[in-house]
């Protein structure tokens, strides 16, 4: 069984008495351990997309399978949910709490998933120790760099040991020294057995991942795997 | 769930402190409205403990026969042409009715007392019987009161208040001491416990008490007189109703006319009070109502403003799991933070202001006013912060990522 199964997906839009279809009938499957990354030009329906996938949109009609749960029938409580439980988010501008330590920010999910205080304060720990930030626990986000932001923003994504991450432009703001490094951790993420799903525009980010899904009109215009 | 409760809380603390000066001016209506009903709340109090003991002075059993009339709508001019209250009608009184219990004829006069090169001005001097010590709720604290043959002799004893006690003697004995009032020296016999101020107005210490008929012979030329009558307290209606009619009998007024004496009770003071009472009150309560309403939308707007600003934190926590409920807490809880902020800002100048208050008649901010005062800043936490809270529980996660 997929992870994620998309059928017939479609997403329109009514602007100004005209009808966009953000999405145009989509089928996409998405298995365990897979490196994805969705590309297309700005307008292709990929952000939708991934709005899609992550659960913070519901489709106009189609299913959408994930792990079993009919997402497309899901209340916003439901959706926060599964947000919550199964996927980590990694955005472009990091969006981190500015007032919050690092660990705090990390804390955050946990603390909507309802973890006891001291379990949360393990799992942080771990999650920054596993991004190579054990040593900046305790700064804030202005006190950090940017590819440690955006690091503090994965092991925030990682925390609560989601079934995908899904991470939109994650290097878009960054020097390619640090996108690089930020490129190195999604692949030994997935070496670690997670599913990772990137959004980017970029050749050089899409070429770490072993499967690309290029979106042209909200429609899928190809879908090839690479050989790892 | 508590987690998220301290989380709440949490972000509603660093949020009132990043904004300090904000928050402070928001908060400014629910400080001025917490404000005026704690002090109010207090004067009302320091009030009522005040007329309490002043009535006490009056006592609710007392009918007082005077010339005028304490309250009510007669002319003052038309009350000066009443002939004077005669002393041999308290007599009359206590013989001929049958609710009165006690009955003491009562001159006054102002003058000053003096002792060695002390002396004190403007002492009330009381020409009475001994039946005035059963009368008066004012206990002997040393000393006694004056007997029948003092008073009939007309010998010059007195009794003294707190005030010329303390004046006068400090810490010596006053009994068996002599002193002046006006011209005349008396022997002290007695000292009379700590009164008070009646109303705030003027001192009850203040006075010297002696034999009626001593006080005829000196003072009452100038003075005034009056009858006061202890009655059966059962029956103060009644009491009232016979003894109009026996003063009206003894002054030969005809069944057309009207009195020409008052009748004065402390009841009339009561309704008095709680029309004061009321006017405070309701000043208090118009001054809280207005200001915590103004402060509430103060708040609501400001909470408008923070949602607004913080939009893209909305979106990122809801990605991140958070339910439209647990953001609308969030919200709220930022709200009612700032109101109970503003609560204790206002309950603390509210207390060091009753200490003001407390230095010209005793007083105490009432606990029960205080705690409502705190809920009620809650309260418009709640009710300003709903909008607000509601409009960010219901952002798109999409749009609120979005928002630049």
């Amino acid at each position: 069984m997929s992870l994620i199964s998309l059928k017939n997906i479609y997403k329109i839009y009514n602007v100004g008495g005209e009808e966009v279809r953000a999405l145009d009938g989509v089928n996409v499957n998405i298995q365990e351990n897979e490196y994805l990354a969705i590309m297309g030009p700005s307008g292709s329906g990929k952000s939708t997309l991934m709005n899609m996938i992550g659960c913070l949109d519901t489709p106009t009609s189609g299913l959408y399978e994930f792990e079993g749960e009919m997402v497309n029938e899901m209340d916003d409580n439901q959706l926060a949910s599964i947000r919550n439980r199964k996927i980590g988010f990694v955005f472009q501008t990091f969006n981190l709490l500015p007032k919050a330590t690092a660990q705090h920010n990390v804390e955050i999910p946990l603390i909507y998933g309802n973890v006891r205080r001291d379990q949360r304060k393990n799992l942080a720990t771990e999650a920054l120790e596993s991004v190579g930030l054990g040593d900046r626990m305790h700064h804030k986000p202005n006190e950090l760099s940017g590819g440690q932001r955006q690091r503090v923003a994965i092991a925030r994504a990682l925390v609560n040991k989601p079934s995908i991450i899904l991470a939109d432009e994650p290097t878009g703001n960054l020097d390619s020294k640090s996108g690089q490094e930020i490129m190195e951790i999604f692949d030994s993420l997935y070496q670690t057995g997670n599913t990772i799903i990137l959004v980017t525009h970029e050749d050089d980010v899409a070429k770490h991942a072993h499967r690309t899904i290029r979106l042209l009109d909200g429609k899928v215009k190809e879908d090839i795997y690479v050989a790892a | 769930m508590f987690s998220l409760f301290i989380e709440n809380f949490r972000i509603s603390i660093t949020s009132v402190l990043a904004n300090k000066m904000r928050s402070l001016l928001t908060a400014l209506g629910v400080v001025i409205g917490i404000l005026a009903v704690t002090l109010m709340g207090t004067l009302i109090s320091g009030l009522d403990h005040s007329f309490e003991k002043s009535m006490e002075f009056l006592g609710k059993d007392v009918l007082y026969i005077r010339k005028y009339e304490w309250f009510g709508d007669k002319e003052w001019w038309e009350m000066r042409n009443r002939p004077n209250i005669k002393i041999k009608h308290a007599n009359s009184i206590l013989e001929r009715s049958q609710y009165a219990k006690y009955v003491a004829p009562v001159s006054e006069w102002y003058t000053s007392v003096k002792r060695d090169a002390n002396e004190i001005s403007g002492v009330r001097v009381t020409g009475t019987t001994g039946a005035y010590a059963m009368i008066s709720t004012a206990e002997i604290e040393k000393g006694r009161f004056f007997s029948s043959s003092e008073n009939r002799s007309g010998s010059r004893v007195a009794i003294i208040g707190k005030d010329i006690a303390d004046n006068l003697f400090e810490n010596e004995n006053a009994i068996g001491e002599r002193i002046r009032i006006g011209n005349y020296t008396f022997r002290v016999i007695g000292e009379i416990e700590k009164q008070g101020k009646f109303l705030g107005m003027f001192s009850l210490d203040k006075q010297v008490i002696i034999p009626i008929g001593t006080h005829q012979r000196l003072f009452t030329r100038r003075g005034w007189t009056g009858i006061n009558v202890r009655v059966d307290e059962n029956n103060i209606d009644n009491a009232t109703e016979e003894i109009t009619a026996l003063m009206r009998q003894f002054r030969h007024v005809r069944p057309t006319e009207d009195d020409n004496f008052a009748l004065n009770r402390q009841d009339p003071f009561k309704q008095q009070y709680s029309m004061i009472k009321l006017a405070i009150g309701g000043t208090g309560f118009f001054i809280t109502v207005l200001s915590l309403v103004v402060g509430g939308i103060g708040i609501a707007n400001i909470m408008f403003v923070t949602v607004k600003e913080r939009t893209r934190e909305i979106g990122t926590r809801k990605a991140l799991g958070a339910t439209p409920k647990m953001i609308l807490m969030q919200f709220l809880m930022e709200s009612i933070t700032i109101c109970l902020f503003g609560g204790l800002l206002g309950l603390g100048l509210a207390w060091g202001g009753s200490f003001i208050i407390n230095q010209y008649f005793p007083s105490e901010m009432p606990i029960d006013l205080a705690l409502t005062a705190l809920g009620l800043s809650m309260f418009v936490g709640i009710i300003s912060g709903l909008a607000p809270s509601y409009k960010a529980a219901k952002l798109d996660p999409i749009d609120a990522l979005r928002y630049e």
